[in-house]
């Protein structure tokens, strides 16, 4: 890692994959809760429908994290911080509404 | 046993929580002193948070249906629609919170006042969102309570 650099490339491509990862994850509940053929198909994965979701999402989240590191010819992705901050801190909040709303309104 | 693997789903995430709150300040006095406390603290609440998420998971897929049941019965039903259908997909995405938190404290958060602003985003929103999981855990074993008593 350069010490220069406010941020690593591995923290910019793994705090962008976790805003998306965590979005992703709000959006697959309300697929499953709505839908009994993906919530079946997910449960016959790992015999269980949140076992399934939860791999699913980590390894969302440790795939697009390593692939943003190695993007650019391994120059990963340039972004301010406070950019970084902002989208982190939107996926995280957008996917928390997501979920809660789905089970509070939707479901 | 089965009581015994909840608490100790309960105890690694209240650890987790700890943790969290404890880089939050030492944080914000990042120094080259600290750094190493840091980063072990990092490794520390990704270790338990883990340990939390693998045990709750396990409990939660072998021996909750008995406890659904028991709510859903009872006066709080709410305690499993939407506490802990809540809390089971919430606590995912703080997985992946706590276990970005090593990657981001090995920058040099002495020198670089925006890994050190991140981190502080970082733990704060794991801490907040620890101690919410922690309550909702806490209103689900209610319903399971509320379910128990004689009406």
């Amino acid at each position: 890692m350069d010490n220069n650099a406010p941020l690593s490339r591995q923290s910019i491509a793994f705090g962008i994959a976790l805003a998306i990862a965590s979005v992703v994850n709000a959006l697959i509940v309300v697929v499953k809760e709505k839908s009994p053929t993906v919530m079946n198909g997910m449960k016959a994965v790992t015999g269980h429908h949140w076992t399934t979701h939860s791999a699913l999402v980590v390894a969302l989240f440790l795939g697009l994290g390593g692939l943003f590191t190695v993007l650019r010819k391994g120059r990963g992705i340039e972004i301010a911080a406070s950019r970084l901050i902002g989208t982190l801190v939107s996926g995280v909040v957008l996917a928390g509404v997501i979920i809660i709303g789905f089970y509070l309104f939707a479901d | 046993m089965n009581e015994i693997v909840l608490m100790a789903h309960v105890l690694f995430g209240l650890g987790c929580m700890v943790a969290a709150v404890w880089l939050f300040v030492d944080v914000l006095h990042a120094s080259e002193a600290n750094l190493g406390r840091i980063r072990a603290l990092s490794w520390g609440a990704a270790g338990l948070m883990w340990l939390a998420f693998v045990i709750g998971g396990y409990w939660y897929v072998t021996s909750y249906k008995v406890d659904k049941a028991i709510i859903l019965k009872g006066p709080w039903p709410f305690a499993h629609n939407i506490v802990m259908e809540t809390k089971e997909h919430l606590v995912i995405m703080l997985l992946l919170l706590v276990t970005y938190l090593p990657i981001v404290a090995y920058n040099n958060l002495a020198a670089s006042k925006e890994a050190r602003t991140l981190m502080l985003w970082l733990s704060a929103i794991i801490a907040v969102t620890a101690l919410a999981m922690d309550g909702e855990g806490g209103l689900i074993a209610m319903g399971v309570k509320v379910g128990l008593l004689p009406r």
